[in-house]
């Protein structure tokens, strides 16, 4: 009954009619970021950050976080018209949503993509309304220890997902704990590396850093790598299909395959440093094992398409589970999305959903409304989000350097911030270039000074002494699980190859 | 090249690591842990990975990046980008924005003119509505035009 009571707060307050306008806004936007290559909603969201800082911060979180969804539904479309995934997560969608344009079904994979991810998205959020507080009152009696291990988790599993570049993501991790550590420390006042500087006390920004190395970074890699000469010659003329909608069989075939999706991706979302893209990876290589007809996987199967498209939209409402019953991301975009809530004052954890229900409860309740307003847009905006796609990259990149140049100064019309950007920018390239993880680093600086607060309280407690994480049972269920997940994630990885 | 940047890191956390021993304490004048004992324990973790990650690229040369016929692109987009920024307080954002895209398109897409010169115009002048009158966020003036305006 509190459930529903809750959930009614909710819809009162995300069925107002600046944040109705704003979940559209931001859904558009997602899927415009979700159609551009090479551009995720992390760059999305560290790009589009500074513009909510006039809003009122109910409102602007419900808009960066239809972007953050929203950007699921979008890649998908280059994936089937131009076998190019818009965004990671949809790399997987290229392998039977191609196939199926050429085949002369782009319009059916269109309108299935579109369904899948409502689905997915959906059961995403339903199973976020039952377990998000359950999950509040578990996390309750969880003290430093727990909070230290669990943002190690974070960062470990991502690592662990690098494969052979794990080397890479350790230092990419320590970098940013590196960043983490600069300005004054909160205990004892003092300064550290901060080498006389005003504007070093206060610490490294988070904002300019995420820019720089999700939005300038990826601009100059994508130029690196040529995408602004991409033609879209080869994109399926769709609109020529004798057929748009998909028919009764494409629905029966893989009823079970949306459920199937929906639930591995919600799974794989709530682990922290997992995220949608292995979600999408994963729950493809099960369909295609478990299929009566696994030969027909790669040449056009409406279940390879579906089963990549419910999970990354769930995982990405599982990874919300984390963020706001703990307050630890477990992927670059959720860690955005953190910094976002701790810019209005909001600490997300055990008793966030508790003492802010109006602020997380309009969140999810808004997630509802996005995905059936998404579900909508998807097939009523196809034509105009195909104007998009066909859009040159050579138009798109100045108008991104112009937001992410102006976007960081107008935070706190800071000159150095800006360069800052810029640095950092130049710095993204060369790490994306050479294996690094420009993820690892932001999350590791919006994780390390939790962690080392952590790690510092839990000693002062245990008098110096780590086996209190061994000692405590909940620290030591962690720790078990993470082990338990880090011996997984090889296996995921494999199916990730293998995919 | 690889190596190369692994290096420049590896300099960069043996200055960060001499910090934090020489200028942080490991214990606070409390006897609780210190602002260094974070730092030293990250500084030297650096260190050592980008020790190990040097040895395994001396030792097994890893596939170097693809070669890209436009570096010369991506470093005039980073040289404009740098530009631009430094003009921002000279020449007010709203300038800066309209050259820098002005400039960047004539590179990027010749031979259209009319098409750069709407973007130039129209983009700018919506990021200044957007930003400086509906959210009330800062936008430079510009040393030029705030001498001009006083």
């Amino acid at each position: 009954m509190e459930l529903f009571d809750n959930l009614l707060l909710g819809m009162s307050v995300a069925l107002t009619p600046t944040n109705l306008l704003l979940l559209l806004v931001g859904a558009m936007i997602g899927m415009i970021v979700g159609i551009i290559p090479g551009f995720g909603p992390s760059a999305g969201l560290a790009i589009l950050l500074p513009v909510t800082f006039g809003m009122d911060p109910i409102g602007a979180v419900v808009m960066l976080a239809a972007i953050y969804y929203a950007a699921m539904y979008g890649g998908t479309i280059t994936s089937i018209l131009l076998n190019t995934p818009g965004e990671s997560s949809t790399v997987a969608s290229t392998f039977d949503g191609y196939p199926l344009a050429k085949q002369g079904r782009a319009g059916p994979a269109l309108v299935m993509q579109a369904v899948a991810s409502f689905v997915g998205g959906t059961i995403g959020v339903i199973l976020i309304t039952l377990l998000a507080p359950l999950f509040s009152q578990v996390t309750r009696n969880f003290g430093p220890p727990e909070y230290f291990l669990f943002a190690i988790m974070g960062l470990l599993l991502l690592i662990v997902m690098l494969g052979e570049h794990r080397i890479l993501g350790v230092i990419s991790a320590l970098i940013g704990f590196a960043l983490g550590t600069v300005g004054v420390d909160l205990e004892t006042g003092m300064q550290r590396f901060t080498f006389g500087s005003a504007e070093l006390i206060g610490g490294i920004e988070f904002i300019p850093i995420a820019i720089g190395l999700f939005g300038l970074g990826e601009v100059f890699y994508s130029f690196y790598v040529g995408i602004h000469q991409l033609g879209t010659g080869s994109i399926v003329q769709y609109e020529k299909e004798p057929r748009f909608w998909p028919e009764a069989r494409d629905f029966i075939e893989t009823r079970i395959t949306l459920v199937r999706g929906s639930l591995v991706g919600f799974v794989i979302g709530v682990l922290p440093g997992a995220g949608a893209t292995i979600a999408s990876l994963v729950s493809y290589t099960l369909e295609k094992s478990s299929s009566k007809e696994p030969e027909k996987f790669g040449k056009g199967a409406m279940a390879g398409l579906v089963a990549p498209e419910a999970a990354n939209n769930a995982a990405s409402a599982g990874s919300m589970v984390p963020l706001l019953t703990l307050g630890i991301p477990g992927s670059a975009a959720t860690a955005v999305l953190l910094a976002a809530f701790l810019l209005w004052g909001l600490r997300p954890g055990p008793l966030f959903m508790g003492q802010n229900p109006e602020f997380a409860w309009g969140l999810i309740a808004s997630m509802y409304l996005g995905n059936m307003g998404l579900l909508v847009l998807n097939i009523v905006a196809i034509p105009l989000f195909v104007k998009i796609v066909k859009m040159p990259y050579r138009l798109l990149a100045p108008a991104v350097i112009l937001v992410c140049v102006v976007g960081t100064y107008s935070v706190h019309a800071s000159m150095i911030e800006t360069w800052l950007m810029l640095g950092a920018g130049v710095v993204g390239l060369f790490m994306k270039l050479l294996g690094f993880s420009p993820a690892a680093t932001v999350l590791a600086l919006v994780l390390g000074p939790l962690a080392e607060e952590a790690l510092r309280q839990t000693l002062t407690i245990s008098r110096g002494s780590f086996a209190i994480f061994i000692e405590r049972p909940a620290s030591l269920w962690i720790l078990v699980v993470t082990a338990v997940i880090l011996s997984v994630a090889p296996l995921m990885r494999r199916y990730q190859r293998v995919a | 090249m690889r190596a190369v940047f692994t290096a420049v890191i590896l300099c960069l956390s043996v200055f960060y690591t001499y910090w934090a021993f020489t200028d942080l304490n490991f214990l606070s004048q409390m006897g609780r842990l210190g602002p260094g004992f974070f730092p030293r324990i990250i500084g030297i973790g650096l260190i050592l990975a980008c020790l190990a990650d040097l040895a395994i690229e001396l030792s097994r040369r890893s596939e170097p990046p693809p070669r890209s016929e436009y570096v010369g692109t991506v470093v005039l987009l980073v040289v404009l980008t740098g530009l631009f920024v430094f003009s921002l307080n000279i020449v007010g954002g709203v300038v800066a924005m309209a050259a820098f895209l002005l400039v960047t398109l004539t590179v990027l897409n010749r031979g259209r003119l009319v098409q750069n010169l709407a973007i130039a115009i129209l983009l700018p002048t919506a990021i200044y509505f957007l930003f400086d009158v509906w959210l009330n966020a800062a936008i430079p003036q510009g040393i030029i035009f705030e001498r001009w305006l006083s």
